[in-house]
């Protein structure tokens, strides 16, 4: 076997895209069960790995192609070298990383088609990219996968609500706590037996590329291996940014809004996987958070946050082309341009996690289970738990809960806002 | 281009299965969280809670490609 260089190198990156990819979704599956407190942060980031592992061992099918499509690769198109996609993969880690740092849901498959799609401009031309795909495959999905799974989850939380109102004040709405465990644990679930096997795919097309493996044979068992244990690991580190913007950034998120949402997404998932429609597991995810916020009655959505998530999925693929292209640019000097491509990615994305680690500053990395724990508490459970005296967070250097995307203002919340003052309309909210 | 076809059918199938499955819950949660329970209601709840199981069960199947291929 002959692995050279590139051939390695490759392989480690897929492998790290991978594990940004299971932290980038973790909250897909997870935010709302955090959320509602239907799951504990460690458990729920813990199911949603097993899951997530025993996925990628479920699907046999792997990506014939790295790009689906969007790069005419193949007889009669370009032939995409390895080099391409080291260069294209460091496009989509290095917007991976920037949007987990903003705490912005951003999907992998679209950082990774943009990474290959400017590493193949520069290695092959403008007209090695079929626009057209583009438009079909990404731009057009990205605006009507929010708005189907809105729809979508704004009716499945009116149907909540509307069955279970009763004239007596008193609730069971609790009981959409048990129901959360099941429909986040399915879409755990298909974003293992989906995600890894593009990464087993990307492997495989490298060292079919290199010579190692035979035209047209499968994964080997190691790579469904690696890949399998790469995802599983990067859930488990759960990227708690993007499970704070999912399950309180947005909107305020009670059990039966999670349980719809989580209802909405794993129906419109399928759906769209099994009817010949891809969509995005993060923007439907998004969108059925939203059409769950609008369900209820009182609540109060962050259009502002809802506004950048957005634009993110827009500058998705343009930015993490624009990074994939001047990796490939330097990626044709030679071995000289790998290394010093490889490099510049270890210590750009060193620098951003540092940046993580310095924001929420004096925090080891075991609180931040607890921040993520604290931080998605409703106002009010957060003020009853507050009178009890049993949540001194957020302390000095703890983010504070609902945190917006744009604190421009430093995240060190002086103790005792975590209490909002109580709020006249919250009488005529639905409760639960 | 794109297939509008088969995005109207991914949205109408989204939006009608989640709607079962969440007002089958919603339903079960009311029946057998009312006051005055009777067996009837008792098992009319727990058949909804049952249905919605075959739901996640029948999603699993979906997910599983060795399942239904």
């Amino acid at each position: 076997m002959d692995l050279t260089l590139i051939v390695v190198l490759v392989i480690a990156l897929a492998l790290f895209f991978d594990f940004t990819n299971g932290f980038h979704d973790t909250a897909n599956a997870m935010a709302t069960p955090i959320a509602t407190g239907a799951m504990k942060p460690k458990v729920a980031v813990t199911v949603a790995a097993i899951l997530n592992l025993v996925g990628a061992f479920l699907s046999t099918e792997v990506a014939k192609t790295v790009s689906g499509g969007i790069i005419r690769e193949g007889d009669g198109g370009v032939q995409i070298s390895p080099e391409m996609i080291f260069a294209g993969l460091i496009g989509a880690v290095v917007w991976n990383m920037i949007t987990w740092l903003r705490g912005l849901p951003s999907s992998s498959s679209h950082a990774l088609f943009g990474g290959l799609i400017g590493a193949a401009v520069v290695g092959a031309g403008v007209s090695s990219v079929d626009f057209s795909v583009v438009l079909s495959k990404v731009i057009l999905p990205a605006l009507l996968a929010p708005l189907i799974a809105g729809l979508v989850g704004y009716t499945a939380t009116r149907l909540a609500y509307t069955i279970t109102r009763r004239r007596d004040d008193k609730s069971e709405r609790g009981g959409f706590r048990y129901g959360q465990v099941f429909t986040s644990s399915l879409v755990a679930l298909a974003h293992g037996t989906n995600d890894a096997q593009k990464t087993m795919g990307v492997i495989t097309l490298t060292l079919i590329a290199s010579g190692a493996l035979g035209a047209g044979s499968g994964p080997p068992l190691w790579v469904v291996v690696v890949c399998a244990f790469a995802i599983a690991l990067g859930t488990y580190t759960g990227g708690w940014r993007i499970i704070q913007t999912m399950g309180g950034g947005l909107t305020e998120v009670k059990p039966t809004q999670g349980f719809a949402a989580e209802a909405s997404t794993t129906a419109t998932v399928l759906a769209s996987s099994h009817l010949g429609f891809a969509l995005s597991t993060t923007q439907v995810a998004s969108g059925s958070i939203i059409g769950a916020g609008l369900g209820r009655r009182g609540s109060k959505i962050q259009w502002s946050t809802a506004g950048k998530i957005v634009a993110a999925w827009f500058i998705t693929l343009p930015a993490s082309a624009a990074v994939g292209a001047v990796a490939a640019l330097i990626a044709t000097l030679g071995t000289a341009g790998l290394v010093v491509d490889a490099l510049v990615g270890v210590v750009v994305i060193g620098g951003i996690f540092l940046l993580s680690r310095r924001r929420p500053h004096e925090q080891g990395a075991a609180m931040e289970v607890d921040v993520a724990a604290t931080s998605v508490l409703s106002r009010r459970r957060a003020r009853r738990l507050e009178k009890k005296g049993r949540v001194d967070t957020p302390a000095a250097g703890v983010e504070a809960p609902f945190v917006r995307l744009d604190e421009a203002v430093p995240t060190v919340a002086p103790s005792g806002t975590l209490a909002a003052p109580a709020r006249s309309e919250e009488k005529k909210e639905d409760d639960r | 281009m794109i297939d509008w076809s088969a995005f109207v059918v991914v949205a109408l199938v989204s939006l009608f299965s989640a709607a079962a499955l969440v007002s089958l819950y919603s339903l079960g949660l009311r029946l057998v969280t009312v006051d005055d329970r009777s067996t009837a209601r008792t098992v009319a709840g727990v058949a909804c809670f049952v249905l919605c199981g075959l739901g996640v069960l029948y999603g699993i199947y979906l997910i599983v490609p060795a399942l239904h291929r």
